[in-house]
């Protein structure tokens, strides 16, 4: 089978799944009560088995894809009123697809134990699994009024998923800012492509970039930083990046996994599409906005996310954090193609695609999880909760596992992409000149400030919720029966393959490059089967690494002690004895690390841009220490919503208080309008 | 671990005093030349501790014996104690000796943790001996430096022991 | 920090070398009591242990208790009784045994008859 009847086969079981959804749960009207039973538990699952499969074609059409090249472009449906619908699985694509069909696999197995049957829940599962198809649909499209209407309905089908319970005011302001910059981002989006159509004089995206040279250098440089900033938005470029925190923590917690996982990513896509399909060849200015972008994304995205008290919240902001990466890896790319270095440029594009296939397989593990715990303890503040590892220990072994792979440390995933990421910035030098050699490494130095607060924000992330001593009550008392485990369990092994597979995958995105790029990595990639090498020809090796070897190696090196304890043990007499406590009578849970004291250094270290207010206040000064309580309140300022947001926001509010006066709601002031109106076209037409 | 760095009176070579022999030897190749210590004060006035203080200083200078102190009962060898041991410290004093890691070594000093100074009555113990077993008591008001010096390498068998044969009589002329 | 180096070079070593050596300043420590044999009466022993606040000094029947554990070295036995106390100068006073510390003394009366 090729690739696009796969996409095509997937869309349609997930047309068939929202359709199961409305069908079985949402049956009845809003407001009746309603028992859903037994017939809405089957139409729950009914619905994500149906979206399981649809995953499961998805990874399947993806997966060609990046190996068999781009496809020819179909068309379907026409009609008078909407045109005909042009779909082409394109090797670029290949990569995202086929992490929409796990991500589409992970929430299917995860969702009925997370969703309870209701009428709420079958109106979103029919909104996310259309969501999925939209994606698809943006992923396979062919021409740019598809991509627009399928990009579109991504966004406003999002917008419901966001708002699953609508009735709460922080769910309403969430899901509004993820509209707002969702429509603003649009707006630029559609911008970017007039520019191409019509440049280009045709609609086709297979076209436009055969014909990428008629674009003159103003419109194309403006068609690229149009682009930039409309999937920017989307994807989370900082400081257009302040959805991502206000609409995660709202949602439930697979909706939060597919905006992190996927919604995101087609951002990236987006301008991955006009960096590298669209528009090849731009100069160098762009590529290193880009760039730089990208770093600022990083290091600003780490930065907040460090100091984040609600677990989904810190995930957002790590999120934005790895966008950040991506994106400076594209930049990177493009830059190499403007000083000539083609296969820097190529090496570049299948790090950064790389790492979205990981980040997709991680970040969304981490939000189901965030979702059981808010499920179990009740809570996603990371100061209610502390000792869940013993509260819930396969939920605490399969987040380890992804911690691991988004802190990025060996073997895992997170490291073998960031290590290529590093590999290829640190190979600036080849382009030639000195000021764009320093300006990468200056982007590879952020990243690398950026991978040290990763695994500070990461022990942070998983040290105090699941470390230690429960806090309060109800993080002592949480259960995992009940609790989904197959979702995340899933997306777990697809890390754990992600990383000792690289050899696979490194193969499989070379072909995709050859597609995209022309340029032929495998033998230099992978010279042996097993070990990666990242230098262009005819230079010498400029460094390897195997992960599979390293996977062996760490798990043999670690095996060591553990024989040596084995064989010792019966030998030596122990005792077990508490912890050390310093000697205090009773240990506290109250005395342990609080999220906020954890990250305390940076705040002093980087107050310039977290600007913390501490207010402090007590009931009295007895200087005997006897002062009532406390109250202490610190907060870091939202420096872009405060300095950016508001003051555009004001304006515009009082540019429409100017203009409100014309709709009076007065019959005979619209009746002058009408008049007006005439009465200038008559004139214009006339002369 | 008890009876450790005393010599025998010439002569006597009891079963008791052979063990404390050999004892004698396995605690000076455990920890003649390296010893991490870890005070704890259980209530004292805290002269002791000044005194043990100027052990790090340059004119007295432990570490060239091998003597280091550490804060961590984990990482010590041995327990430094001080003070009368009142009763509030009891669970103190029980979680900090159980988690130092055998073998360990457990050195009184001072006139109030040797029973000298209080009585046991309501608010303290009376003296080390009660909660611990005790391997060297080094006495002193507060014990100088050089007392201290002396009681830790006779607990590492590095000395021999000198109080057993004192008498503290002194027959005519003044000394 | 060149200042504090010849600083220190003038001065020398200063740290002790004790146990190799003996150290000069052992002359001065306050020690705890000896006691004259001959001058030891019942009555002066009585004396003695009315003088120590530390319960250092006890009489059992015709031996005077002396415990160099708790003795704290402050003197009040010597101006009790000046003729029968002096400083003993032993300061290397650890024990391995709390009863090594316990000597029990004469007294006069005793040995004459």
């Amino acid at each position: 089978m090729t690739a696009l009847p796969l996409l095509a086969t997937a869309a349609m079981l997930w047309a068939a799944a929202a359709v199961t959804a409305l069908a079985t749960l949402a049956g009845r009207p809003w407001g009746s009560s309603c028992r859903p039973g037994l017939a809405g538990r089957a139409g729950l699952r009914a619905c994500c088995l149906l979206s399981c499969l649809g995953g499961v074609a998805a990874a399947w059409g993806g997966g060609l894809s990046l190996v068999s090249g781009n496809s020819r472009t179909a068309s379907a449906g026409g009609s008078v009123l909407a045109g005909t619908l042009q779909l082409q699985a394109t090797s670029l694509a290949g990569v995202f697809a086929a992490l929409l069909g796990v991500i589409a696999v992970a929430t299917a197995a995860y969702a009925p134990r997370y969703h309870e049957p209701s009428p709420a829940a079958g109106l979103y599962l029919a909104a996310y699994n259309l969501a999925l198809l939209a994606s698809m649909a943006v992923l396979a499209a062919g021409d740019v009024v598809t991509f627009c209407v399928a990009w579109e309905s991504m966004a406003l089908l999002c917008y419901l998923l966001i708002l699953r319970r609508p009735r709460r005011t922080e769910v309403a302001a969430g899901a509004f800012w993820f509209l707002a910059l969702s429509e603003i981002g649009f707006v630029l989006i559609v911008a970017a492509f007039v520019i191409l159509a019509a440049k280009a004089h045709s609609m086709q995206l297979a076209v436009i970039a055969s014909r990428a040279h008629l674009v003159g250098g103003d419109w194309r440089d403006a068609a690229y930083l149009l682009a930039l900033t409309g999937f920017g938005f989307k994807a989370g470029l900082v400081p257009l990046h302040v959805w991502l925190p206000e609409a995660h923590p709202v949602a439930p917690a697979d909706g939060s996994a597919f905006l992190s996982g996927l919604v995101v990513k087609l951002g990236v896509y987006g301008i991955a599409l006009f960096g590298f399909r669209l528009l090849p060849g731009l100069p160098a200015w762009p590529a290193i906005v880009t760039m730089a972008a990208g770093a600022v994304t990083a290091a600003i995205g780490i930065l907040y996310a460090l100091n984040e008290r609600d677990i989904k919240r810190f995930l957002a902001f790590s999120t934005i954090e790895n966008v950040g990466i991506i994106v400076t890896a594209l930049g990177a790319s493009m830059t190499f193609l403007a000083y000539s270095q083609r296969s820097l440029w190529a090496f570049l594009l299948l790090a950064a695609l790389y790492h979205v296939a990981n980040h997709g397989c991680y970040k969304t593990l981490l939000f189901l999880e965030a979702g059981v715990i808010e499920h179990a303890a009740g809570t996603r503040l990371f100061d209610r909760l502390g000792g869940l590892t013993r509260t819930l220990p396969r939920t605490s072994v399969i987040t380890f596992a992804g911690t691991l792979g988004i802190a990025a440390l060996p073997p895992f995933n997170g490291f073998v992409s960031e290590w290529l990421i590093f590999q290829g910035l640190f190979q600036g030098f080849r382009t030639g000149s000195h000021l764009v050699g320093i300006l990468i490494v200056l982007a590879a130095a952020t990243l690398g400030l950026t991978g040290g607060l990763a695994i500070y924000a990461f022990v942070r992330g998983y040290g105090i919720p699941f470390l230690g001593m429960p806090r309060t009550r109800q993080a002592a008392q949480a259960r995992e029966d009940g609790q989904p485990v197959a979702g995340p369990a899933l997306l777990a092994a697809a890390c754990a393959a992600l990383a000792v597979g690289a050899p696979v995958v490194l193969a499989a995105l070379s072909r995709a490059m050859r597609t995209v790029t022309g340029v032929e990595l495998r033998p230099v990639l992978l010279p042996g089967r097993l070990t990666v090498t990242p230098a262009p020809p005819p230079h010498t090796i400029f460094s390897a690494l195997s992960p599979t070897y390293l996977a062996v190696f760490l798990i043999a090196v670690m095996a060591v002690p553990g024989l040596i304890y084995l064989a010792g043990r019966p030998r030596a007499a122990s005792v077990t004895v508490p912890v050390w406590d310093g000697g205090i009578v009773a240990f506290r849970p109250r005395m342990q690390y609080s999220a906020m004291t954890f990250s305390a250094p940076t705040r002093v270290t980087f107050d310039a841009l977290y600007r913390p207010a501490v207010s402090v206040r007590r009931a009295s000064d007895d200087p005997a220490g006897r002062s009532g309580p406390v109250h202490y309140e610190s907060e870091v300022s939202p420096v872009f919503t405060r300095y950016l947001y508001r003051p555009v926001v004001r304006v515009v509010e009082r540019l429409a208080d100017v203009v409100r006066p014309l709709q009076s709601g007065d019959v005979n002031l619209y009746l002058l309008y009408v008049f007006a109106v005439v009465l200038i076209a008559y004139l214009a037409g006339a002369l | 671990m008890t009876a450790a760095g005393f010599s025998p009176q010439a002569g006597e070579e009891s079963a008791e005093e052979l063990a404390a022999a050999q004892l004698r030897r396995q605690v000076a190749r455990q920890f003649g030349r390296s010893l991490h210590i870890r005070t704890l004060d259980t209530g004292s006035c805290a002269a002791c501790e000044q005194e043990i203080r100027l052990l790090a200083a340059p004119h007295y200078d432990l570490h060239r014996l091998g003597l280091f102190f550490t804060p961590a009962p984990r990482h010590a060898d041995m327990l430094l104690v001080t003070g009368p041991m009142i009763r509030a410290f009891d669970v103190a004093v029980r979680k900090t000796y159980e988690a130092m890691p055998g073998p360990k070594l457990v050195v009184a000093t001072g006139a109030c943790a040797l029973g000298g100074v209080y009585q046991p009555d309501a608010f303290t113990h009376g003296g080390a001996g009660e909660m611990l077993p005790v391997d060297v008591w080094i006495p002193g008001c507060p014990p100088s430096p050089l007392a201290l010096l002396q009681g830790l390498l006779v607990a590492v068998g590095r000395l021999a022991e000198k109080s057993r044969t004192m008498t503290f009589v002194q027959n005519g002329n003044p000394r | 920090m060149p200042l504090w180096f010849a600083r220190g070079l003038r001065r020398g070593v200063v740290t002790t070398r004790y146990p190799a050596q003996r150290d000069p300043s052992a002359a001065d420590l306050p020690t705890p009591p000896a006691f004259c044999a001959e001058k030891l009466t019942r009555e002066v022993a009585d004396q003695l242990c009315q003088a120590c606040p530390c319960g250092a000094l006890s009489r059992a029947g015709d031996a005077l208790t002396f415990d160099a554990g708790a003795c704290t070295a402050c003197g009040r036995c010597a101006q009790a009784v000046p003729g029968a106390v002096t400083r003993s100068g032993e300061f290397e006073l650890a024990a391995t045994r709390r009863e090594h510390l316990i000597k029990q003394i004469p007294l006069v009366g005793e040995s004459e008859r």
